[in-house]
C-alpha cells in the first residue's frame, strides 16, 4: 500500500466515524496532529484502532483518544502500546481495564523502558482473560506500588501467590490486592503466599471476616503478619521491659498494647500519662529498651506535670487545658496557633523535651545516651527536612555526651530545676529561627530519633509533680474515685444474650430473664403488663442466714458486730474432663514434683532418731546410752531410728479468691488467669496429697458484706478423688473479694484438723474489694489486717500468695513484712504453689 | 603425732581460741551497731543480729570479738541440731565413759562469745537449753551430769535471725525473742558499701568498684519481682575478687551476682541489662 493510498484510508475512517459520532470525529480530530508525525502506517493503525474500540465501546474508544497524546509523548512511539490496546477491544465491558491501562502505561514504559512495559502489559492482559475485574484492579493499582522498588521481578514475585490462589481457589485480584503491598513489605515476597493462602481459607468461612483479613483490619491477619515479621516484639517480652523499669526507677509504669497497625508509619511508644502503649514490633530489643526507658522517664520526670501543663497553656492564652471526658488534657490547642505550621513547632518542642528528659535520665542510668546514639547512627537518617531535623537531635545528643557543642538556647534545658514550662519557652524560640526548615507531617514522624517518640500523641493523665509512678498512693491518687469505679464495673459480668445466660458459669448471676429485666415492663409484646421494678431494681435486702462474723471499721475503730455473713457452699460446677485435661497437660511437671517429693522423703523419714522402738538402731544413741549406762545414769533406752513417714503435723488451709478479676485474660494474651489458677490448686492437692499432710481447699467470692460465699473444694477429712478434681477444674471467678470474712471463717475451719501447726494460704490476685466498700479500699484493708491478727491469735499462721505485681505496695501492711510473696509470672504458679508450700513447712 | 602436726601447720584449731593479735577482720559501721554492741556486751546481754543473707552480720561478730578480745564460738544451726549438739555428750574411750562438751558448754564455761548462727533452723529443744543463758541466771543446766554450770563472766550469748517467709512456720517464740538485744542489719548505705567492695577485694579500681556497687544496688531492686535473695554485699564482694583477679567486669558479674541467684531467664536478661549499662565501656 504506498502511502498516498494510506491517507486515503486514513481520511475514509475519519469520515466514518463523522457518520457514526460526532465526539468519536471531534476526538480524534484533536489527537491526530500527535500521532501523524510516526507516519501514515502507524496512523492507520491508531484510527482504526480507534474505530474498533469505539464501536466495540463508545467509552473504550474516548478513553483510547483522551490518553493518545500523552502516550505518543512518553513512549516515543505510537505502534507498541496501540497494539497492545487493541487487544482490550475483545472484551466487552473491557474499557475499564483500558483506562487503567493507558492511564499507566506511559509511566511505565519511562520507569522500565519497552519491554519491562510489555512484561507489566502481558501479566495484566492474563488477568482479563481471567475476568475483566481482576485485569482492571491489576491495571489501576500504582505499578510502582505493585513492584515494591524491585522492578518487573518485584511485581512478578507479588502477583504469582495472586494467580497460584486465583486458579486453586478463586480468590479475587482486588480483595488480594487490598493489603498485599503492605504484607510484602512486611514479610517479603516468600512469606505472602502462606498470608494469602490463610486469607483465601478464611475468606472460605465468610466474605466479610476474609476480606477485613486482606485489608489488615482483622487481629487474626496482623497476628499472622507480625509472627513472621522480623524485630523485637515487646509484647512477648513485656516482664523483661517491667523489670528493668524496676531496676532503674524503682517502680514501673504498666505496658499495654498500642493501635500500631503495620503500614502506618512508624512504630512508636506511646502514652496517656498512667501507661505505656507499645507497638507490636519495634526494629530491635535495644531500641525497645531505650524507648521504654525513655518514654517512663517523661514520667518520672514530669513531663506530665499538670501544674505546669497548665502554665503552657496559660502562655498561649488559655485559662485550663481543654479536658476530655476521662480529664485527660488534649494537646492539639496548644499548638493550634501554629496552624499549618504546627508539626515543625511540635518537633522542636519535643527536641527540647526529649533532651531534658534523656539528660537526666543518663544520670539515672549509665550508658543510656551512647546506646541512643549507637542506635540512631545505625539508623539511616531520612530524606529532606526530616533529615535535617534528624541530624540536629543527634548532634544535639552527641554534645549531651561530650558536654561541648550544644547549642546556646538549649543549655537551660540542662539544669536541675527545669521543666516542661523551659522546653516550651526554648521550642518557641527556635521557632522563630528560620534555620529551622518547614516540615510536613509525613516528614515529622521521621524526624525522631530511633526510641525517641511523639510526646503528645495522646492525651494524657495530668500528673502531680514527682508523684511515684505507677505506684498507688490512695491521698495522691487523682484517678484513684474513677479508676475504683472503672474497675468495679469491669468486675461486673458483661451483659449477655438470654441464650447465653443459661450457659453462664457462675450460678450466682445466672438469675432468668424475666427477673432481671427491671423497670420498663413488656411494651410491644402484645400482652400489656405493667411496668414493674423488681429483683435487681429493688434496695438490697438483707439475708440473716449464714454465719455471721465481726468487721472492723477503722473509721469508727470499733468492731461492728454480725456484719459480715458467710455461706458455706459446695461448688455446684464440675468438670471431669477438664480435670482429665488439667492433669494431662501438666503430668511432666507431675512427675518431676513427685520426684523431687521421692527425693525429699529418705531424709524426712531417717531423722526419726531416739526413738523407744524401730526398725534398726540408732548408732548415736546406742553410744550415748551406753555411755550414760557406764557413766552410773539410768538412761531410757531411746536407741532405735523408725523408718515411718514422719508426721510434720502441719495442716494448711488453701484460701483462692474467686473473684471476677481471676477471669482476666492472661497478660501474654493467651487464656485466662483462672486457667493457671485451676493448673496451680491441682498441682497443689497432688503434691500434698502424696506428701500425705492434712489439707482443705476454698475458695471465696462476695457480694455485699452479707452475702460472702466460701466455697469447700476439699475439706480436711476428704480424699482427693475424681469429685475434687472436678470441682477444681470446674474453678471460675465471679463477684468481689472480701478476704477479711473469709479468712475468720477459714480460721474456724481449722477446729476440724487437728494439727500443731496451722497455715492458711491465701492465694490473691488484688486487692480485697467489694461491691459496698464504697470506693473506700483501706476499710477492706484494715478489715483483713484485722483478721490476720484474729489469725496469728488463734495459732494459725497466714500467708499470702498474690499475682498482684503491685503486691508489695499494700501486702506488708497486711500481712506483715516476710508473710506474703508476689508471683510476677502468672505462668509459674502450677508450679511455685507446691514448690511455695513445702519450703513453708520445712 | 598427727594432731600435733595439724596444730602446728595452723589447719587445726581449737574451737575456743582468743583472737589473734594484729589488727581486726575488716568490718565498717553503718549505723551505731558498734556501739550497741558494746554496750550489751558490757552488761552480757545476749544479742540477736536481724538481717538479710550477705549484708555483713557474722563479719560484724568477728570483728567485735577481736576488738573485744574474746574468742568466737560459732554454730550454725540445721534440721538436726539437737540440744546435746550444743551441750556435749558422755563418750566411750576404751572401758571408760567420758564426758565432752559441746561447744556452747566450752563457750559458757571459757568466757567466749557463742554465735548460733540461723538459730530458727535447729530442733526447738535447743531454744529452751539457751533460756536460762539469757536471763539475769546466766547458767548453764546439763541434765545428764546434774549440774549446773554458772556462765564465765565473759560469756555472751549472740544468735542471728533472717526473717524470710521460708521461716514463717518456725519463727522464734516470742519469749525467746524478748530476750535478746535486737540489731537490725540491713546493706549498707552506697558510700559505705562502696568501701568495704573495694576493701575486701584488694584494691580494685575505684572506678570499677563504683560501677559495680551502683549496678549491684539497682539489682537489688529487683527482689520481690521474681528474686527470693536481693544482691547481697557479699556477691558483690565476690565480683569484685573476682574482677581483681583478671576477669572482665560481665564475666564477674554474671558468676557472682547473676547465675547463683537466679535460673529465671527474664530475671537474667534485666540483671545483665543492668550490669551491662554500667559496664557499657568495659564489656
Amino acid at each position: 500500500m504506498t502511502e498516498a493510498e494510506t491517507l486515503v484510508q486514513i481520511q475514509e475512517v475519519l469520515q466514518h466515524l463523522e457518520h457514526v459520532s460526532f465526539v468519536a470525529h471531534r476526538d480524534t480530530k484533536e489527537a491526530m496532529p500527535s500521532v501523524e508525525p510516526h507516519g501514515a502506517a502507524d496512523t492507520l493503525l491508531w484510527i482504526e484502532t480507534a474505530r474498533d474500540l469505539f464501536f466495540r465501546d463508545r467509552e473504550g474508544g474516548k478513553s483510547f483518544l483522551r490518553h493518545t497524546p500523552h502516550m505518543v509523548e512518553q513512549t516515543g512511539t505510537v505502534r507498541p502500546w496501540v497494539e497492545q490496546a487493541a487487544t482490550f477491544g475483545k472484551w466487552v465491558n473491557g474499557w475499564r481495564a483500558l483506562e487503567g491501562f493507558l492511564a499507566q502505561a506511559g509511566e511505565v514504559w519511562q520507569a522500565w523502558g519497552a519491554e519491562g512495559e510489555q512484561a507489566w502489559y502481558q501479566l495484566g492482559i492474563r488477568w482479563c482473560e481471567r475476568g475483566i475485574p481482576e485485569g482492571r484492579a491489576y491495571f489501576e493499582a500504582g505499578f510502582r506500588e505493585l513492584a515494591g522498588g524491585e522492578g518487573i521481578e518485584g511485581l512478578r514475585g507479588l502477583m504469582q501467590p495472586a494467580e497460584t490462589l486465583y486458579t486453586e481457589r478463586k480468590l479475587n485480584l482486588d480483595v488480594f490486592l487490598a493489603g498485599a503491598t503492605i504484607a510484602r513489605a512486611m514479610v517479603g515476597s516468600r512469606g505472602l503466599e502462606a498470608w494469602a493462602r490463610r486469607g483465601a481459607d478464611i475468606l472460605q468461612t465468610g466474605r466479610s471476616r476474609g476480606e477485613a483479613y486482606f485489608r489488615l483490619e482483622s487481629e487474626e491477619s496482623l497476628k499472622h503478619l507480625l509472627d513472621t515479621l522480623p524485630g523485637y516484639r515487646p509484647r512477648a517480652h513485656s516482664r523483661f521491659l517491667r523489670l528493668i523499669q524496676v531496676a532503674w526507677f524503682g517502680a514501673h509504669v504498666s505496658l499495654e498494647d498500642g493501635n500500631w497497625r503495620p503500614g502506618r508509619g512508624r512504630p512508636m511508644v506511646e502514652t496517656d500519662g498512667v501507661r505505656l502503649f507499645l507497638p507490636a514490633v519495634l526494629e530491635s530489643r535495644d531500641e525497645a529498651v531505650v524507648s521504654v526507658l525513655h518514654a517512663a522517664g517523661h514520667l518520672h520526670f514530669d513531663t506530665y506535670c499538670g501544674e505546669d501543663i497548665e502554665a503552657l497553656f496559660q502562655t498561649m492564652g488559655m485559662a485550663h487545658p481543654p479536658l476530655d471526658e476521662d480529664q485527660r488534657i488534649t494537646w492539639r490547642p496548644l499548638f493550634a496557633a501554629y496552624a499549618e505550621r504546627m508539626f515543625r513547632f511540635q518537633l522542636l518542642f519535643d527536641l527540647c523535651e526529649d533532651l531534658r528528659v534523656n539528660h537526666r535520665l543518663q544520670g539515672l542510668v549509665p550508658g543510656f545516651l551512647s546506646r541512643l546514639l549507637r542506635l540512631a547512627r545505625n539508623h539511616p537518617a531520612p530524606e529532606g527536612a526530616a533529615g535535617e531535623y534528624y541530624r540536629i537531635a543527634l548532634a544535639a545528643h552527641e554534645s549531651l555526651i561530650t558536654g561541648q557543642g550544644l547549642d546556646a538556647r538549649l543549655q537551660p534545658l540542662l539544669s536541675e530545676g527545669a521543666t516542661i514550662q523551659d522546653s516550651f519557652r526554648i521550642a518557641c524560640a527556635l521557632f522563630e529561627d528560620a534555620a529551622f526548615p518547614e516540615i510536613d507531617v509525613e516528614g515529622r514522624e521521621q524526624a525522631y530519633l530511633p526510641g525517641l517518640s511523639m510526646n503528645t500523641a495522646r492525651a494524657v493523665y495530668p500528673r502531680k509533680r514527682g508523684e511515684p509512678v505507677g505506684g498507688y498512693n490512695e491521698d495522691t491518687d487523682a484517678h484513684a474515685d474513677q479508676k475504683a469505679v472503672q474497675e468495679k464495673q469491669a468486675e461486673l459480668p458483661p451483659p449477655q444474650a438470654p441464650e447465653q445466660r443459661q450457659n453462664d458459669p457462675d450460678p450466682d448471676i445466672n438469675v432468668p430473664q424475666e427477673n432481671t429485666s427491671g423497670s420498663g415492663g413488656r411494651i410491644g409484646v402484645g400482652i400489656p403488663m405493667p411496668a414493674q421494678v423488681d429483683k435487681r431494681g429493688v434496695a438490697h435486702q438483707q439475708t440473716l442466714e449464714g454465719v455471721p462474723y465481726p468487721e472492723w471499721d477503722y473509721r469508727e475503730q470499733r468492731y461492728l458486730s454480725d456484719w459480715a455473713r458467710v455461706h458455706e457452699k459446695r461448688l455446684e460446677e464440675s468438670d471431669p474432663d477438664r480435670a482429665e485435661l488439667l492433669l494431662a497437660e501438666h503430668a511432666p511437671m507431675l512427675k518431676r514434683l513427685r520426684r523431687a517429693l521421692e527425693l525429699q522423703r529418705p531424709s524426712r523419714v531417717a531423722p526419726l532418731r531416739k526413738q523407744l522402738d524401730g526398725d534398726e538402731l540408732d548408732l548415736e544413741a546406742v553410744t550415748g546410752f551406753i555411755a550414760d549406762k557406764k557413766a552410773g545414769l539410768s538412761p531410757k533406752p531411746f536407741i532405735y531410728r523408725r523408718r515411718t513417714v514422719q508426721h510434720r503435723d502441719t495442716a494448711v488451709l488453701l484460701l483462692a479468691d474467686m473473684s471476677t478479676s481471676i477471669m482476666a485474660k492472661h497478660p501474654s494474651g493467651q487464656g485466662k488467669v483462672v486457667d493457671r489458677l485451676r493448673a496451680g490448686l491441682m498441682m497443689f492437692a497432688e503434691a500434698i496429697e502424696s506428701v500425705g499432710d492434712p489439707y482443705a481447699i476454698c475458695g471465696f467470692a462476695s457480694r455485699h458484706h452479707d452475702n460472702v460465699n466460701f466455697y469447700v473444694l476439699k475439706d480436711f477429712h476428704e480424699h482427693t478423688g475424681p469429685d475434687v478434681r472436678a470441682s477444681i477444674a470446674a474453678v471460675s471467678g465471679r463477684l468481689a473479694s472480701r478476704m477479711g470474712a473469709a479468712i475468720r471463717h477459714g480460721i474456724r475451719r481449722f477446729e476440724q484438723a487437728d494439727a500443731h501447726h496451722r497455715l492458711l494460704l491465701i492465694l490473691s490476685d488484688g486487692r480485697p474489694a467489694d461491691y459496698d466498700d464504697g470506693g473506700d479500699s483501706r476499710y477492706l484493708h484494715e478489715d483483713t489486717r484485722m483478721a490476720m491478727k484474729e489469725a496469728v491469735d488463734a495459732g494459725v499462721h497466714p500467708f499470702c500468695i498474690t499475682l498482684d505485681t503491685s503486691g508489695s505496695e499494700y501486702l506488708p501492711a497486711i500481712f506483715g513484712p516476710g508473710h506474703y510473696l508476689v508471683l510476677d509470672n502468672v505462668d509459674d504458679l502450677p508450679r511455685r504453689l507446691p514448690e511455695i508450700y513445702l519450703r513453708l513447712r520445712r | 603425732m598427727k594432731n600435733l602436726f595439724n596444730k602446728l601447720r595452723g589447719v587445726e584449731r581449737d574451737a575456743v581460741q582468743k583472737p589473734v593479735e594484729g589488727e581486726a577482720p575488716f568490718y565498717l559501721p553503718q549505723g551505731n551497731e558498734v556501739e550497741v554492741f558494746k554496750a550489751a556486751y558490757a552488761k552480757r546481754l545476749p544479742v540477736m543480729l536481724k538481717g538479710p543473707t550477705g549484708c555483713g552480720k557474722t563479719r560484724f561478730l568477728e570483728h567485735m570479738a577481736h576488738v573485744l578480745g574474746r574468742p568466737l564460738v560459732t554454730v550454725s544451726c540445721h534440721e538436726d541440731l539437737t540440744s546435746s549438739d550444743l551441750v556435749g555428750r558422755f563418750l566411750l574411750e576404751g572401758e571408760e565413759t567420758v564426758w565432752q562438751d559441746g561447744p556452747l558448754t566450752r563457750a559458757v564455761k571459757e568466757g567466749a562469745i557463742c554465735y548460733l548462727d540461723e538459730i530458727v533452723e535447729a530442733r526447738t529443744d535447743t531454744t529452751v537449753v539457751i533460756h536460762p543463758l539469757t536471763d539475769h541466771r546466766r547458767q548453764l543446766p546439763i541434765d545428764k551430769k546434774s549440774q549446773i554450770i554458772d556462765a564465765h563472766e565473759d560469756f555472751m550469748l549472740v544468735i542471728s535471725y533472717n526473717p524470710g517467709y521460708q521461716t514463717v512456720l518456725k519463727d522464734l517464740k516470742p519469749s525467746t525473742k524478748q530476750r535478746f538485744v535486737g540489731l537490725q542489719f540491713d546493706y549498707p548505705k552506697e558510700d559505705i558499701e562502696r568501701q568495704i567492695v573495694k576493701t575486701e577485694s584488694g584494691g580494685l579500681d575505684e572506678a570499677l568498684v563504683d560501677k559495680l556497687v551502683a549496678a549491684g544496688r539497682k539489682a537489688r531492686g529487683l527482689k520481690d519481682h521474681g528474686l527470693e535473695e536481693a544482691t547481697s554485699t557479699r556477691a558483690l564482694c565476690y565480683a569484685a575478687e573476682l574482677m581483681n583477679a583478671g576477669l572482665s567486669p560481665m564475666d564477674a558479674c554474671r558468676a557472682a551476682l547473676i547465675h547463683p541467684i537466679t535460673d529465671d531467664p527474664e530475671l537474667v536478661e534485666a540483671l545483665e541489662e543492668i550490669f551491662r549499662a554500667h559496664f557499657g565501656a568495659e564489656s
